[in-house]
């Protein structure tokens, strides 16, 4: 098991895939470890990858500081473990609290790295993620990690995967219980308590930058990864359809072909962000296509229904 | 070595001799901390934080309560030798750098309250199969649970901004801490057959 160390701390990782393919980096969500990648690092690795995923500091097997966690050593952290991978193209993605510290990375290091993926992400935290950060945190305090799980499950997933799934999240909520501490995960939370916007630096990234986002993801809703992509210069925003915040669980394959792709892009200097909007494909293999002209991608209305059937369903029960 | 306690009985109960090493461990550790809080507390309350300090000290021995009555005791000749050397480490040892004496005193006892409520987690040792309604298990969890709750006490005074001209020494001591509790809880369990990790 490969570990990293910094001012004596330990850092798990994991590293997969072909010893000289282009690499991609891995940064985690708040609750997430490394296993929880599997379904799509799995994806990258069959397209030619090599890919790292690791646990920051106060997460999974990593080291966790009693009591405080600086965001800083967690972008000082990704950056030795973008330095452990050596030469060739390196293309770092990350999820919610993760993809915060890839881009605090690319900001500071603009030369560093072939692409970006932020997803999931965030640049500010409007009032409404204030109030759910603070309301996840007491959950936290007072119910612990498994009420912190319940409260995330519904955020994070689609009734279908819920329903299809029903019988692993317990099996899910126990590992997790398990993997996280407490106080760990309050450090985490609370690394965010003196945190600066970061879109004032945005326009410091230079590299290709694809930015995912779930259809419905209400945690983390579009207009912020909108403001993400009007900020950074050249960069496309992908809308995951049908996928709430964590995607890169929900629909794995499907994100990571979709980052894939990116990246072979990249690699084929056929790349250009062009601050575009994007609808990816239903399934792995399918086409991405251009966000319908003369619609607000922003908004929920209106919405073009296929058949009468859906019509009179989403008609509101009373006035 | 298992990472779990057990082999459980036929009823689905943790067996005696390891509950017996396990609650007396524990007992010990949050004595450590409900002596520790009624030493400090007034006997008439007079700020906010020592109404704080009064609710985690009526958990603590809420804690010792539950002990004593949920756990299959048995003689273990051991535990004279293991108290003994517990006792010892969880006398007070005041945090070098800190403004007075006192002050030294209560980081001290706030590291070892981090260390015993976050570094030591009882529930995660139950095994699958485990009897859910056993009082013994019911405890682990309840006190592990707790201790959540307890700790944030802790966090507020170990993180609070009356210590941030020392917070390096405040982690430094919060650490040794945690390093001490978690060496004597690994050693407790490497003599039940257990591994901590």
């Amino acid at each position: 098991m490969p570990w990293l160390e910094r001012n004596s701390r330990r850092i798990h990782y994991e590293l997969t895939g072909p010893g000289d393919g282009p690499a991609c980096v891995l940064v985690n969500g708040l609750t997430q470890y490394v296993k929880l990648w599997m379904p799509f690092r799995d994806g990258l690795v069959a397209k030619g990858f090599r890919v790292a995923s690791y646990d920051m500091l106060g997460q999974g097997q990593s080291d966790k500081p009693r009591l405080f966690i600086d965001q800083a050593d967690q972008v000082a952290v990704l950056g030795d473990l973008i330095d452990e991978l050596g030469p060739g193209p390196i293309f770092v993605g990350g999820i919610s609290f993760g993809g915060v510290i890839a881009l605090r990375y690319a900001i500071e290091h603009p030369n560093k790295i072939a692409g970006l993926v932020p997803m999931s992400s965030f640049a500010e935290i409007p009032p409404q993620l204030m109030r759910l950060g603070n309301a996840m945190r007491t959950a936290l305090i007072l119910g612990g990690t498994t009420y912190l799980q319940d409260l995330l499950f519904p955020m994070n997933f689609s009734n279908a995967w819920l329903e299809a799934k029903s019988d692993l999240i317990g099996l899910a909520t126990h590992r997790g219980w398990l993997i996280n501490d407490v106080y760990a995960l309050q450090n985490l939370m609370e690394s965010f308590l003196e945190f600066e916007p970061l879109t004032p630096q945005l326009s410091l990234i230079k590299v290709p930058t694809m930015i995912m986002t779930g259809e419905y993801d209400f945690l983390t809703p579009r207009t912020l990864q909108d403001s993400l992509r009007i900020h950074i210069p050249d960069s496309a925003l992908v809308i995951i359809p049908r996928a709430y915040h964590a995607f890169t669980l929900e629909r794995a394959e499907l994100a990571a072909y979709v980052m894939a792709r990116f990246a072979e892009d990249v690699i084929a200097g056929r790349w250009h962000g062009k601050k575009t909007i994007w609808v990816a494909p239903e399934e792995v293999g399918g086409e991405l296509t251009p966000f319908p002209a003369g619609f607000d991608h922003l908004r929920s209305i209106p919405v073009r229904l296929e058949t009468p059937e859906r019509a009179v369903l989403s008609e509101p029960a009373s006035p | 070595m298992s990472a779990l306690l057990g082999p459980l009985d036929q009823d689905g109960r943790v067996p005696a001799p390891q509950q017996t090493r396990i609650a007396a461990f524990l007992m010990s550790a949050h004595g450590a901390q409900a002596r520790q809080l009624a030493a400090t507390l007034p006997h008439h309350l007079l700020q906010p934080w020592q109404l704080e300090l009064h609710a985690q000290y009526c958990r603590e021995m809420e804690i010792l309560s539950l002990l004593t009555r949920a756990t299959s005791w048995v003689p273990d000749p051991a535990l004279a030798f293991m108290i003994w050397r517990w006792e010892a480490a969880w006398m007070p040892r005041p945090m070098q750098g800190a403004a007075d004496y006192f002050h030294g005193l209560l980081v001290d006892m706030a590291a070892l309250g981090h260390a015993i409520h976050a570094g030591i987690r009882p529930a995660a040792l139950l095994p699958e199969g485990v009897a859910a309604m056993d009082p013994f298990v019911l405890a682990m969890r309840r006190i592990e649970f707790e201790s959540g709750r307890l700790l944030q006490a802790q966090i507020l005074f170990l993180k609070g901004p009356q210590l941030v001209d020392v917070r390096d020494q405040v982690s430094a001591a919060v650490e040794r801490r945690h390093a001490q509790v978690r060496e004597l809880w690994t050693l407790m369990l490497d003599g039940l057959n257990v591994g901590a990790e």
